[in-house]
């Protein structure tokens, strides 16, 4: 059963992400970024990780695909459907993400995973928040600051110039 | 549960789209919507690796965090130089933009 829902979500994430990848307009294009990204914290309801599904719900779909929305409205007439999309590479780009996909099918097909596996309860989120607070205390500080710099560079480089 | 590979296979399908993304789009906008499910790839790889090889640590969960939080910071910077440069040229195609090109 559990099974069959993890292969339904992951064709959603698949079909979802060729779309996004291929639709012509694109507006369109980061409506399908939500679609996948909501399949994938489906893939981390699956795989035991709540906290990180909502927060990919919460952050991804409810924050950077907005962006994404407002950064294409407020430069125009880049959605018109006459306008290519694509540049004159598609051909090669093709080859080489294929053959990636290949390297990438013999390096899974290859390496016994099953050997190492471990049984057990995913980490709670209680765990998790220890976790933040105490041992990895200090990347949680520096992503902060990233997060500043983040803005305030963005208000910066945004500002129009008189 | 599912065997390991096959979340491995999804993460690997989801990274070649993104690079095919990267490769053939025009538009910047759909450029970094491209780098954003290859990230998402990634992320997919910590926490299935953690779930499966180490469950009772949250490394692999607490790092995806991390990946979420700097892509955050990432597209928000890269949109607001993909509109600057609207602004001052008039177009967002990767392909235009030669301005620094010799």
């Amino acid at each position: 059963m559990s099974e069959i829902i993890f292969i339904l979500i992951a064709l959603a994430v698949c079909i979802f992400a060729f779309l996004t990848v291929l639709s012509r307009n694109v507006f369109h294009s980061a409506v399908w970024l939500a679609m996948t990204l909501l399949s994938i914290s489906g893939i981390y309801f699956y795989l035991g990780a709540e906290f990180l599904g909502v927060i990919q719900i919460l952050i991804y779909v409810g924050g950077i695909v907005t962006l994404f929305v407002f950064a294409i409205k407020l430069t125009a007439n880049i959605e018109d459907a006459t306008i290519k999309q694509t540049n004159q590479q598609v051909i090669f780009a093709g080859i080489l993400s294929v053959a990636l996909f290949l390297i990438f099918l013999k390096v899974i097909g290859f390496y016994p995973w099953q050997a190492g596996l471990l049984s057990g309860e995913s980490i709670s989120l209680k765990q998790l928040g220890q976790l933040l607070m105490t041992t990895y205390v200090v990347p949680f500080e520096f992503i902060s600051l990233i997060l500043l710099a983040a803005m305030v560079g963005a208000i910066v480089i945004g500002k129009i110039k008189k | 549960m599912i065997p390991l590979n096959y979340i491995l296979l999804v993460s690997a399908v989801l990274f070649c789209i993104g690079i095919f993304g990267v490769l053939t789009r025009r538009n910047a906008v759909s450029i970094l919507i491209s780098i954003e499910l290859i990230l998402n790839a990634a992320n997919i790889n910590l926490v299935a690796f953690n779930r499966y090889l180490n469950p009772a640590d949250g490394l692999g969960q607490i790092f995806a965090l991390f990946v979420i939080a700097i892509a955050a910071a990432a597209s928000v910077v890269g949109l607001v130089l993909i509109i600057a440069i609207y602004r001052h040229g008039k177009s967002i195609f990767a392909d235009e933009l030669n301005l620094m090109k010799w």
